[in-house]
């Protein structure tokens, strides 16, 4: 799952991180590509934040990714909520710990921020890579 | 066919694969598709007996979704490397990836995963990130 800066990261060239976050998403694929059930997500809020529009011509190379959205709806937004009133954390990082309570099995995220998602992700286990 | 003109198709091709993966056109068609007897047999005994799927046709259709969705993800990063080539990851960045997405221990060994890319490649040209970690981990368990 990509927080905020991973998608940066994957948005433009000349992010310093570009490359660690393009080398993840391949690891991912080739594992894909050998049939192990596996994707990378992100959760609309984080969209928002990082600016991926996904019909701006900016966001061609990362469109052609794809990268699986998780929607904001009605119960992801009462979790969410919740997480920004107990830990006063954005929305975007909020909307990540509850798009983590809506996947089954083993979820790493990529982030620069592993604090934050520590806390959002409360007591589901995640692998936390920093970007 | 020049390489110019087998780029364009092929870059059209991959276009219109992924307005195709994406299309909620739920319409059918019926295929003349051959599958081997013995592969057939296995698909139906997932489907009755494990419940891996609603039925034989469904698996293999989300089977097929899948891999044409890797395919067309592995055609981006391919040409995305060609025009930066200095982005294109070695196997031990890729293998050291799959450790740190893995939460594995090896993620902390960097140079032991560096040396068992080195090592796998010499005898296993086609080897992927995950063979490496197995290597590296084989390494690590006789060496203890």
């Amino acid at each position: 799952m990509l927080d905020n800066e991973a998608v940066q990261a994957l948005l433009s060239i000349s992010h310093p991180k570009h490359a660690q976050a393009l080398t993840s998403v391949q690891v991912v694929n080739d594992r894909r590509k050998r049939s192990r059930p596996t994707k990378v997500l992100v959760p609309t809020a984080v969209r928002v934040e990082a600016g991926w529009d996904r019909t701006a011509p900016a966001a061609a190379f990362i469109n052609q990714l794809r990268i699986v959205d998780v929607a904001l709806d009605g119960a992801a937004a009462d979790v969410a909520a919740a997480l920004v009133a107990t830990h006063h954390v954005s929305v975007a990082d909020a909307h990540v710990g509850a798009a983590l309570r809506t996947v089954a099995g083993p979820v790493t995220i990529l982030t620069s921020d592993p604090g934050d998602m520590r806390t959002v992700a409360g007591t589901k286990d995640v692998v936390i890579v920093t970007l | 066919m020049n390489h110019s003109r087998w780029y364009v198709r092929a870059v059209d091709a991959i276009d219109r694969i992924r307005e195709l993966l994406d299309s909620t056109d739920e319409v059918t068609v019926g295929t003349s598709m051959r599958l081997p007897a013995a592969l057939r047999e296995a698909a139906a005994l997932a489907v009755s007996e494990l419940g891996a799927a609603t039925s034989i046709t469904a698996l293999a259709a989300d089977a097929l979704w899948q891999r044409l969705d890797a395919l067309v993800v592995e055609a981006a990063l391919d040409a995305h490397y060609d025009r930066y080539p200095a982005l294109r990851p070695s196997l031990a960045e890729l293998a050291i990836a799959a450790a740190e997405l893995d939460g594995n221990p090896l993620a902390s060994r960097p140079d032991a995963i560096r040396c068992a890319a080195a090592a796998i490649i010499e005898r296993h040209p086609d080897a992927d990130a995950d063979d490496v970690l197995l290597w590296a981990e084989a390494q690590a368990a006789s060496a203890a």
